[in-house]
C-alpha cells in the first residue's frame, strides 16, 4: 500500500472527554476506509483511545503531576468551581471562564515542544485538531490540518451568533455587556497566548480569540436544526457542517429496575458534572416520585448515595450513544457532544448546564424546539418534576426529533468528516 | 413490574401479584435438592459420564457423599429438566451431553431465597442498599418471610459475598465496582493468577478448556452491535476460575476463586467498550493455547500482560485545561 494509499491521520483531541469521544467516532470511519488513525493525546488520556484499538502517542510533559498531586489539585478544582458553576454564564466570566483560559493557554504552552518534535517524527498526512485553542506547531508542520469546532456554534464569532459561552439570544439587548466583560476576562491569558504566537512566528489573534480557522478544512458539529443563519455565511469550500459525531458503542442492556416500566430517561453530566453530589441527590429525590425510569452517570461517586430509589439505576459509565438510543429523554449538561447524541437519535434535551458552550446549547434548544432548559440552581421539586413530564409528554416534539434523527442517519457526521479528510490528504 | 421479579418494600399480599409470586415459590424445589443435582451433574462431568451412562442411586449416593432419599429428589428434579431420563426396567440414565453444555445449572429452576439473594446483590450494586443491612430491614423491603431472607443471607455468606456484622446487621463485602476497588483487584490477581499456572503441578481440565474455547472463538466472530456482553462475563469469569482450580496449590486456588466470586456481582463489567472485549477473548485463546501445549511460563507471561490491559485507563474527571484524574475523588463538601 501507497503512503497515500494508508495515510496516517493524526487525531489530537484536547483531554475532555466530548473531544476525545467525538475524533473516536471520526477515526472508527477513518478506519473503516483504510486509513491509519493514530492519537496525540495528553497525559492522562492514554488507554481511552488504545481501548478502541487506535495507536496512541502521548505527549510527554517536563514535570508530571504524581497522583496524589492530581487528587490534590481536583479536591481544590471542585471545591472552588461548583459554587461557580451556580452563577449566571456573565458571572462565571471572572470566576471560572478567565482562569479556565489561562489554563488552557498552559496546555498550549507545554505542548508546544514535545508536540513539534512528535509531529516532525509521525510524520502524519494530516492533523485533527480537535480543541479550542491554537498549537503554534501545527501550523508548522507540512501537512494540512483540519479544525473540528466540537463546541457549540457559537465558537465560531458572527454578529447574527450570540457570544460564545453567554447563553443568550443573538438580539440580547445584553450582548456588548456580555462581550467587554468577556474581553477584559480574558485579556491577560489572551494576551501571554499572543506572545507563544509571536515566539514560534505566527500573526496575534484579534481580542477574545484562540483559535484562528484552518485554511484547509474546518468540522462544525452542528446539525441542521439547531444550526444558525449568519450575517456572513460560512465558506462551504473550507467549512463543513456535520449531522453531529457519534462514535460507534457496543449494545446497551437496560437494567431491570425494582420499579420498573415507564419511558427511560438518562442522565450524564460528563465527568465534571457528576462531581455535584448533591445537586445529583436533589434530582433523585424528584425522580423517586415519577412514573420513570432513570439511568444515571455518577462518576466514580456511587458510594456516595444512599438509599437510591427503586427506578434508578447509577453507574460510573455508560456506552452513552447505546444508551441514549434506547432513552426517551436525555437530561444533561448541555455538552455538545451530548447534544448532538440527543438529536442523532430523536430524544429531548432537558438542558442543565453549569458552563463553557453548555450555556449556548440550553438557550438554542429551547429556541429551536429540540428540548427545554431549567438553570442549575434555584430549581423547585416542582419546576423539574414539569419540565421532565413535559418533555415526556410532548409527542409533537417526539415525532419531530425522530423525523431529524432520520435525516441525521442518512449522512452520519463520522462518515462526512472522514471523507472530507480523506480528500484533502489526497488532493 | 415484571413477574418472577421479587417486588420491594410496597408489595402487597393481597394483590393478583403477589399471590402469583407465592404460589410460585410454594412448587419450587428444595434449594438442597437443587443444589445436589449440580452437585450429581459436575460428578457425571468430572467422571466423563456420556449420555447413555447408567446412574445408579447408590453410586450417586456414595460419590456424593448423601443418603439415596435426597439423590432420589434430585435425579427426579434432572429428569424434569431433561437432562436425565428414568425406565422402570432400568433406573436413571443420562441424557444430556455434559460435555456440550456449559451450564445445566442454569437451566436449572431457582429457589425463592436463590431469586431473593439476586435481588439484594442487584439493589446493593445500585445503593439501593446499604453497605449493613438487617434481616428485618430486608423482610420489609422484599416483604419476604424471615426464613426466606435468613436462608438468602447464608446463600450470601456461603459464597463470602456478606458476613455476620454486630448485633443484627450484616455487612456486604467490598465489590470491585468502583475504580479504586477495581484496581486493588488487578494488583491481587496479578500476584497470583500467573502463580496459579507456575506453581507446580497445575492441571488443566481439558473439558472444560474445549467449551470455552469454542464459547469464546462463538462470541469473538459475532458483529459488534450483537455482541453478548453477559456472556462475555460468564467467559470471562470461567476462564479464570478454570486457571485458579488448575492451580496445585490449594490456598492459591481457594484465594483466587473466592476473589473471582466477586467479579460475578452486578456492576462490575460496567464500562468496557466491545473492540477492548473482543481483544478479551483474543488474548484469553492465545493464553489457552499455551497452556493447551504446557508452556506454562509463557502462559503466565501471557496473562500477566491480559491483565495489565484489562485494567481501566479512563480519567475519572477530566475538564479543559485540568490535568486528568484517575483513581478515586472523595465526595466534595
Amino acid at each position: 500500500m501507497t503512503r497515500k494509499a494508508s495515510p496516517t491521520i493524526a487525531l489530537f483531541p484536547e483531554a475532555s472527554f466530548g473531544a476525545a469521544l467525538n475524533c473516536v467516532g471520526i477515526a472508527q470511519a477513518l478506519r473503516a476506509r483504510g486509513a491509519r488513525p493514530v492519537f496525540i493525546c495528553h497525559a492522562g488520556f492514554s488507554g481511552v483511545f488504545a481501548d478502541y484499538g487506535f495507536q496512541e502517542y502521548q505527549l510527554p510533559t517536563d514535570d508530571p503531576l504524581s497522583d496524589s498531586e492530581r487528587q490534590s489539585y481536583w479536591q481544590a478544582f471542585v471545591r472552588r468551581h461548583l459554587p461557580h458553576f451556580r452563577l449566571s454564564p456573565i458571572d462565571q466570566l471572572e470566576t471560572y471562564v478567565a482562569p479556565t483560559w489561562q489554563a488552557i493557554v498552559d496546555t498550549a504552552v507545554n505542548a508546544e515542544a514535545p508536540l513539534r518534535q512528535l509531529l516532525a517524527r509521525l510524520k502524519p498526512d494530516a492533523v485533527v485538531l480537535d480543541n479550542v485553542i491554537m498549537f503554534p506547531a501545527l501550523a508548522g508542520t507540512a501537512c494540512p490540518w483540519v479544525r473540528v469546532v466540537s463546541c457549540a456554534e457559537t465558537e465560531l464569532p458572527d454578529a447574527e451568533v450570540p457570544p460564545y459561552l453567554s447563553g443568550l439570544a443573538a438580539d440580547d439587548p445584553s450582548r456588548p455587556t456580555f462581550e467587554s466583560r468577556y474581553l477584559a476576562a480574558v485579556a491577560p491569558a489572551h494576551e501571554r497566548f499572543n506572545r507563544l504566537r509571536a515566539d514560534a512566528g505566527l500573526a496575534p489573534l484579534p481580542k477574545g480569540l484562540f483559535l484562528e480557522a484552518s485554511p484547509d478544512l474546518n468540522l462544525l458539529l452542528t446539525p441542521t436544526i439547531v444550526r444558525r443563519e449568519r450575517a456572513e455565511p460560512l465558506d462551504s469550500s473550507r467549512f463543513i457542517y456535520l449531522e453531529g459525531c457519534v462514535r460507534s458503542e457496543g449494545p446497551f442492556e437496560v437494567p431491570v429496575f425494582p420499579r420498573n416500566g415507564g419511558p427511560l430517561v438518562y442522565v450524564s453530566f460528563g465527568s465534571l458534572g457528576a462531581m455535584d453530589v448533591g445537586l445529583i441527590q436533589r434530582m433523585l429525590a424528584v425522580f423517586d416520585r415519577l412514573p420513570a425510569r432513570f439511568i444515571v452517570n455518577v462518576g466514580g461517586l456511587r458510594d456516595a448515595y444512599r438509599a437510591v430509589p427503586d427506578n434508578v439505576y447509577l453507574d460510573a459509565w455508560f456506552p452513552q450513544p447505546s444508551v441514549v438510543a434506547k432513552s426517551d429523554l436525555f437530561i444533561h449538561h448541555g455538552g455538545n457532544n451530548s447534544f448532538c447524541e440527543a438529536l442523532r437519535f430523536g430524544v429531548p434535551s432537558l438542558i442543565m448546564p453549569y458552563c463553557w458552550d453548555g450555556h449556548d446549547n440550553a438557550q438554542r434548544a429551547g429556541e429551536t424546539g429540540v428540548g427545554d432548559h431549567i438553570g442549575r440552581d434555584g430549581w423547585t421539586e416542582g419546576v423539574l418534576e414539569r419540565a421532565i413530564l413535559g418533555l415526556l409528554a410532548d409527542d409533537a416534539m417526539r415525532a419531530r426529533l425522530k423525523d431529524n434523527a432520520a435525516q441525521m442517519a442518512l449522512k452520519p457526521g463520522t462518515d462526512v468528516a472522514a471523507e472530507a479528510i480523506l480528500s484533502l490528504v489526497r488532493t | 413490574m415484571e413477574s418472577g421479579r421479587l417486588r420491594p418494600r410496597s408489595a402487597n399480599h393481597g394483590d393478583p401479584f403477589t399471590r402469583l409470586v407465592m404460589q410460585a415459590a410454594a412448587k419450587r424445589p428444595r434449594t438442597n435438592h437443587l443444589d445436589l443435582a449440580q452437585r450429581i451433574l459436575d460428578v457425571a462431568r468430572q467422571r466423563g459420564f456420556a449420555p447413555g451412562a447408567h446412574l445408579p442411586e447408590q453410586q450417586i449416593a456414595s460419590l456424593c457423599n448423601v443418603s439415596r432419599t435426597p439423590v432420589r429428589a434430585a435425579l427426579r428434579l434432572l429428569t424434569e429438566q431433561g437432562v436425565v431420563q428414568w425406565e422402570a426396567a432400568t433406573g436413571y440414565r443420562l441424557v444430556a451431553d455434559l460435555t456440550a453444555q456449559a451450564a445445566v445449572a442454569a437451566e436449572l429452576p431457582v429457589t425463592a431465597e436463590d431469586e431473593l439473594a439476586e435481588a439484594i446483590l442487584r439493589d446493593r450494586s445500585a445503593r439501593r442498599l446499604d453497605q449493613t443491612v438487617t434481616v428485618v430491614g430486608l423482610m420489609r423491603r422484599y416483604d419476604a418471610e424471615r426464613k426466606t431472607v435468613l436462608k438468602a443471607l447464608q446463600r450470601l455468606t456461603e459464597e463470602n459475598l456478606v458476613g455476620r456484622a454486630p448485633g443484627q446487621s450484616w455487612l456486604f463485602r467490598r465489590a470491585p465496582d468502583d475504580p479504586e476497588a477495581q484496581g486493588e483487584s488487578y494488583e491481587f490477581r496479578l500476584l497470583l493468577e500467573p502463580a496459579a499456572i507456575l506453581t507446580p503441578g497445575f492441571r488443566l481440565d481439558g473439558t472444560r478448556a474445549a467449551m470455552l474455547r469454542q464459547g469464546m472463538e462463538t462470541l469473538t466472530a459475532l458483529p459488534d452491535a450483537a455482541f453478548d456482553t453477559r456472556e462475555f462475563q460468564r467467559l470471562d469469569i470461567e476462564f479464570h476460575d478454570m486457571i485458579a482450580d488448575g492451580s496445585a496449590n490449594r490456598f492459591v486456588a481457594d484465594a483466587l476463586s473466592d476473589h473471582l466470586r466477586l467479579r460475578r456481582l452486578p456492576g462490575t463489567y460496567a464500562g468496557v467498550n466491545v473492540f477492548r472485549l473482543k481483544q478479551s477473548l483474543r488474548e484469553h485463546l492465545t493464553i489457552l493455547d499455551h497452556l493447551e501445549s504446557r508452556q506454562y511460563e509463557v502462559a503466565a507471561d501471557l496473562l500477566r500482560v491480559h491483565l495489565r490491559l484489562s485494567r481501566s485507563q479512563r480519567p475519572q474527571a477530566a475538564s479543559r485545561g485540568a490535568p486528568a484524574l484517575f483513581g478515586m475523588i472523595s465526595r466534595p463538601d
